[in-house]
């Protein structure tokens, strides 16, 4: 399932600029690590990791 | 593509683009020359490529904020994480034949920042080849 996220870092993310939305299904060990280093904040959508845990 | 004085150039590492915080960029792609010669008239020596070594070396502006050089590159050396590295010389053209992308899944093998006083905080990463795809330029 396709995840909608927002790149929050000072540099473009999978080719997606600053500030911009996309939406993509991402590696979940790539999500995680974007996710914690502040890359990318998930806007629509839940986190892969999270899904699997539950 | 022409001579070129290099400057745009992007460098993306784990998906997230680097290329600004990054100055100097050199792949290493080694075969491994294996000895095979025998008894000859003129005693040349006869050599195989053998294994392949590949690495690329980054030269990185130390930055220590949110998402940035410290905070994508110390995780990866640290969990021994396997990433995604690509490399192209123009970024404002698109890739092909005249401007083709290195790509590769690399790890950190060593991870070594510092700083001298009064300089520009710069250290070098070398991303290592890590699969057996290797590190090879593509044109599409």
């Amino acid at each position: 399932m396709k995840t909608t996220y927002k790149v929050i870092g000072p540099t473009a993310f999978d080719d997606h600029e600053p500030g911009e939305e996309f939406t993509a299904e991402l590696d979940e060990d790539l999500e995680e690590r974007a996710l914690e280093r502040g890359s990318i904040e998930v806007v629509r959508g839940t986190r892969k990791k999270k899904e699997e845990e539950e | 593509m022409p001579k070129r004085v290099a400057f745009k150039d992007k460098i993306t590492v784990d998906a997230t683009d680097l290329s600004n915080f990054a100055r100097s960029v050199e792949l290493s792609s080694e075969h491994e020359r294996v000895d095979v010669s025998g008894f000859n008239p003129t005693g040349s020596n006869e050599y195989l490529a053998g294994t392949t070594e590949q690495s690329v070396t980054v030269e990185f502006y130390g930055a220590y904020g949110v998402a940035e050089v410290h905070a994508i590159l110390y995780p990866l050396h640290k969990n021994r994480t396997t990433c995604s590295f690509k490399w192209l010389p123009d970024s404002t053209t698109a890739i092909g034949p005249t401007n083709p992308e290195l790509r590769g899944n690399c790890q950190v093998l060593s991870y070594s920042p510092g700083s001298t006083r009064g300089e520009a905080d710069t250290y070098e990463v070398q991303f290592t080849a890590s699969d057996a795809a290797g590190l090879a330029f593509f044109t599409t």
